[in-house]
C-alpha cells in the first residue's frame, strides 16, 4: 500500500527533470543567468548595527542575486535574512571520482539557484524542470547556498585523510548536551539562506532532485528570523527567549578581522587547499520558553547580562555602547556568569576566542510533554575550532541559562573554500588537478 | 563543463542530457497493446498466485499453526506487491487488504484494520493465532475478489507505464526503512517483489523503449542490476534475512541505484509518448 499523498502523486518527485534541467544550467552558467530584475547593490548604509532584522518581501529584495565566486562562499559575511535551513547528507557516491562529480555537480546547481532565471520548459508528458514553487521565474532572493563537509568525508572512503582540516572531528558532548543522533553530524552540510523560506525550501528541493544517486538527507532543520519594522536595518533581531542575539557580533565588513578570526588557511597550521575556508559548528539549542516565560525579567536580564527591552548592557544606557568589565570586576553591574560576560570576557587574553555568529530560531511541533519545540539554531564561523567555539562554550558550561536551554544536535563542519569562477568548482583542492 | 560531466559519469546516474532529445518521438498507442496484453497475463498470473498462497497461509492461520503461518506471511504477499500498479487501482480492496495500523484511528486495536499487516500483528508481535480466523476469512475473501475484479479490468496503458515508478516510489518511501512490515521484520522480500514488479513492466516494454530511449534503458537495467545485486546477499533458503540485518553501508548502497531508477522511470511515460 502506498504511503499517506496515495493519488499518483510522487512526494519523491517535486520536479525538475535531468533532461532540460541539466541543459539548463549550462546555459544558465554560460549566459550568467536571466534575470528579470536587476541585482540591487548589498551594500548597507555606513552606521547600521551589525546584524540586522532582515527587510521584507519587496521587489527589489526578490530579485537580488547575491556573488556566487570568489575566495569565500557566500552566506557567511552577509547579514542572515529571514529564512535559513541547515541539511545535513550523507554521501551515496563511493569513489574520489563521483564524489568529485558530486561537487561538481553542486556547484553548478547552487551557481544557477543563486543567479536566478527561467527554467527550460518541458515536454508537458515529462516531470517539469521546476518544482514550481517560486512561479515560473526563479527569483533569487537573497538566496545563498553555503558546501561545508563534515570529519565523515575524510575517512577511508575516498581516500582524502590526509586532507583533513586538522581541528575538524565529530562534535563531542558537552555537558549539558542531550545528543540525539538523529539530528547530528553528515558527511556534507548544506547552509541555505534567503529572503523567505519557499526560497530556500525551492532551492533545497532542486538540489535534491538533481543528485539522486549521490546525497541522502540525513537531518534537516528550518530557521528563521522576525522581520523588522520600518526601517529593518536598524534592528537587532530577537531569539524566542525575547532577547536581541546578534548585538555584539564580529564586524563582517573589518576584512582584516575576518582574515584573523573567520578564515581559515595554512597560517592556522591547516592543508593548503582549505585557505580561505572556515570552521562552521552547527547547535540546534532547544529552549525551554514554557519555564522562561515564567522567570522574573530580572533574573531573564541577570542571565543574559543584557535588558530584554532595547538590549542594552546591564547598567549601560545603548544596546552598542562600547564596553568592557576593568570597571565592574566583582559583577556588580553583570553577573561574573552572566551569558555575555562568560562568552567574551572583552579582555585582551579572550580577543582570539571571537567568533562570528549567525543564528536563527526555529520551532519544530512539541514534545511529548506537550511543551513546545523551538529554540536557536546556533551557527558560527571561525577560524580556529578550538579557539573560537570550543573556548567560548567550555567558558558557557555550567553558566546559568543552562536551567532553560538543551542542546540536542547539530555538527562541526569545515566550509569550503569559495569556487573562483565559472570554471571552478567547490571542493577542487580535494582532488589532483 | 558537461564534457567533465560526461567523463565523470558513472552508471548510477541518470541520465545525461546529450543522450536523448528533449521532446521524445512518442510511440503509437498500438505498439503499446501487445506490452500492456502480455503485462495483464503476468498479473493475473500473479493474482492467481496470491489466492493460491493466501489460501495457504489464511489455512495455517486458522489452524493455529503459528510456526507455519509466520514462515508462510512474507511469500503469500509477495504476489500482491509485484502487481501493486493495478491492485491497487482498487481503494476499497487494497485498505481492506494491505493498510498498515497507522492508517487507522485506533492504530492495531481498529477495528477497521484488517488484512496482511493485521495478521502480521498478531503472528509476530502477540505471537499467537489466538483470535486470527475472522481476518484470515476476509483476507482470503478480499484476494479473490481482487483476482475476479482484475480479470475485468481493461488495463490503463498509463498505469501500468507509470506503475514501474510507482512501486520504486513505494520502495523509496516506505520499504527502505523497513516500516512496513514492521512486526515481522520481512520488508526485504517486499523490496525485491516491488522491484521485480517494476523491472517486468520494464521487460515487456523493452523493445519499445530500446528504440525510444535506449540509453535511459541501459541506465536503469543498470540500476535493477544493482539492487538486486545487494539483496541477494540476504537471501535465505526461504525467503529472506530480517530487515534489521541490513548494514549501514548496504542501505545506503540501495539508496543511491532505488532513488536513480525513481527519477528515471519517471520518465518512462513521457519516453513512450503518453499523456
Ligand atoms: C539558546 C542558546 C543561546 C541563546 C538564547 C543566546 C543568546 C544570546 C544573547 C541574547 C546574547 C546577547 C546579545 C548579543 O550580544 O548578541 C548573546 C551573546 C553571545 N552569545 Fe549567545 N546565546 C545562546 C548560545 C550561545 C552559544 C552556544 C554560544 C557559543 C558557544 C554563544 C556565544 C555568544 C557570544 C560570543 C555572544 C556575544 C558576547 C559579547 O561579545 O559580548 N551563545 N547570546
Amino acid at each position: 500500500m502506498t504511503d499517506k499523498p496515495r493519488s499518483g502523486g510522487c512526494p519523491f518527485h517535486p520536479g525538475t527533470g535531468p533532461v532540460a534541467g541539466r541543459r539548463g544550467l549550462m546555459l544558465g552558467l554560460a549566459g550568467g543567468g536571466a534575470l528579470l530584475l536587476p541585482a540591487q547593490a548589498k551594500a548597507q548604509p555606513a552606521p547600521a548595527p551589525l546584524m540586522q532584522s532582515p527587510p521584507g518581501r519587496d521587489a527589489g529584495a526578490a530579485g537580488t542575486a547575491l556573488p556566487f565566486y570568489g575566495p569565500h562562499q557566500p552566506g557567511i559575511l552577509n547579514p542572515p535574512p529571514a529564512a535559513g535551513l541547515v541539511a545535513a547528507f550523507d554521501v551515496l557516491a563511493t569513489t574520489p571520482e563521483e564524489l568529485q562529480r558530486l561537487f561538481r555537480l553542486l556547484t553548478g546547481r547552487i551557481a544557477f539557484l543563486m543567479a536566478g532565471g527561467t527554467p527550460p520548459a518541458a515536454d508537458p508528458r515529462f516531470p517539469p524542470n521546476d518544482s514550481g514553487i517560486l512561479g515560473p521565474v526563479i527569483l533569487p532572493d537573497g538566496l545563498t547556498v553555503t558546501l561545508s563537509v563534515g570529519a565523515s568525508i575524510f575517512d577511508e572512503r575516498f581516500g582524502l585523510q590526509a586532507l583533513r582540516p586538522r581541528q575538524l572531528v565529530a562534535m563531542p558532548r558537552f555537558p549539558n548536551d542531550a545528543p540525539d543522533r538523529d539530528w547530528m553530524h553528515g558527511d556534507l552540510l548544506l547552509q541555505i539562506c534567503a529572503n523567505t523560506p519557499a526560497a530556500t525550501l525551492h532551492a533545497l528541493r532542486d538540489i535534491i532532485k538533481h543528485m539522486p544517486s549521490l546525497l541522502r538527507l540525513r537531518w534537516k532543520l528550518e530557521g528563521f528570523l522576525p522581520a523588522g519594522l520600518g526601517d529593518a536595518s536598524a534592528e537587532t533581531p530577537r531569539n524566542l527567549l525575547g532577547f536581541k542575539d546578534g548585538t555584539a557580533n564580529l564586524d563582517p565588513a573589518d576584512a582584516t578581522l575576518m582574515d584573523a578570526l573567520v578564515w581559515a588557511g595554512p597560517a592556522q597550521g591547516e592543508p593548503a587547499w582549505a585557505q580561505g575556508g572556515s570552521y562552521q559548528v552547527v547547535r540546534i539549542i532547544r529552549n525551554f520558553v514554557e519555564r522562561w516565560d515564567r522567570t522574573p525579567l530580572r533574573e531573564q536580564e541577570r542571565i543574559f547580562g543584557r535588558r530584554r527591552e532595547d538590549g542594552a548592557p546591564l547598567g549601560r544606557s545603548a544596546e552598542h555602547e562600547a564596553f568592557d568589565y576593568a570597571d565592574d570586576p566583582d559583577g556588580q553591574r553583570i553577573a561574573l556568569d552572566a551569558h555575555i560576560r562568560l562568552a567574551n570576557p572583552r579582555t585582551a587574553e579572550s580577543a582570539n576566542s571571537r567568533i562570528l555568529r549567525r543564528p536563527f530560531n526555529y520551532s519544530r511541533g512539541i514534545t511529548r510533554a506537550g511543551q513546545l519545540d523551538m529554540g536557536l539554531l546556533f551557527i558560527c564561523f571561525q577560524a580556529d575550532l578550538r579557539a573560537g567555539f570550543v573556548a567560548v562554550q567550555e567558558r558557557l558550561n555550567g553558566e546559568p541559562l543552562e536551567e532553560y536551554i538543551k542542546p540536542t544536535g547539530g555538527g562541526y563542519f569545515f566550509v569550503l573554500p569559495g569556487a573562483a569562477g565559472p570554471d571552478a568548482y567547490l571542493g577542487q583542492g580535494l582532488f589532483p588537478a | 563543463m558537461r564534457r567533465r560531466f560526461l567523463l565523470h559519469a558513472v552508471l548510477v546516474a541518470p541520465l545525461l542530457p546529450a543522450a536523448r532529445p528533449a521532446f521524445a518521438a512518442a510511440v503509437s498507442p498500438l505498439e503499446l497493446a501487445g506490452p500492456i496484453a502480455q503485462y495483464k497475463l503476468y498479473v493475473l498470473d500473479e493474482a492467481r498466485q496470491l489466492v493460491e498462497r493466501t489460501e495457504r497461509f489464511t489455512t495455517a492461520v486458522k489452524a493455529g499453526e503459528l510456526a507455519r503461518a509466520q514462515a508462510l506471511y512474507a511469500a503469500t504477499r509477495e504476489p500482491y506487491e509485484r502487481i501493486e500498479p493495478l491492485a491497487e487501482l482498487f481503494s476499497d480492496l487494497d485498505g481492506a487488504i494491505d493498510s498498515r495500523a497507522d492508517d487507522h484511528a485506533k492504530a492495531e486495536q481498529d477495528p477497521d484494520f484488517t488484512g496482511f499487516h493485521r495478521i502480521e500483528y498478531g503472528l509476530f508481535h502477540e505471537k499467537s493465532t489466538d483470535g486470527l480466523a475472522p481476518f484470515a476469512d476476509k483476507l482470503l475473501a478480499d484476494v479473490r475478489e481482487l483476482h475476479t475484479r482484475l480479470q475485468d479490468l481493461t488495463t490503463p496503458p498509463d498505469k501500468v507505464v507509470g506503475g514501474a515508478a510507482a512501486l520504486i516510489e513505494e520502495v523509496a518511501a516506505t520499504k527502505i526503512s523497513g516500516e512496513e512490515n514492521r512486526y515481522s521484520g520481512t520488508d526485504l522480500s517486499d523490496f525485491q517483489a516491488n522491484i521485480d514488479g517494476s523491472k517486468k513492466i520494464v521487460d515487456v516494454l523493452r523493445p519499445l523503449l530500446q528504440r525510444a530511449d535506449a540509453a535511459l534503458l541501459a541506465q536503469v537495467d543498470g540500476n535493477f542490476g544493482r539492487v538486486n545485486a545487494i539483496l541477494a546477499r540476504y537471501r535465505t533458503a526461504d525467503g529472506f534475512q530480517n530487515y534489521e540485518k541490513l548494514s549501514a553501508a548496504d542501505r545506503n548502497g540501495l539508496q543511491a541505484p532505488i532513488t536513480a531508477l525513481a527519477e528515471d522511470l519517471s520518465r518512462l511515460r513521457g519516453t513512450l509518448g503518453l499523456d
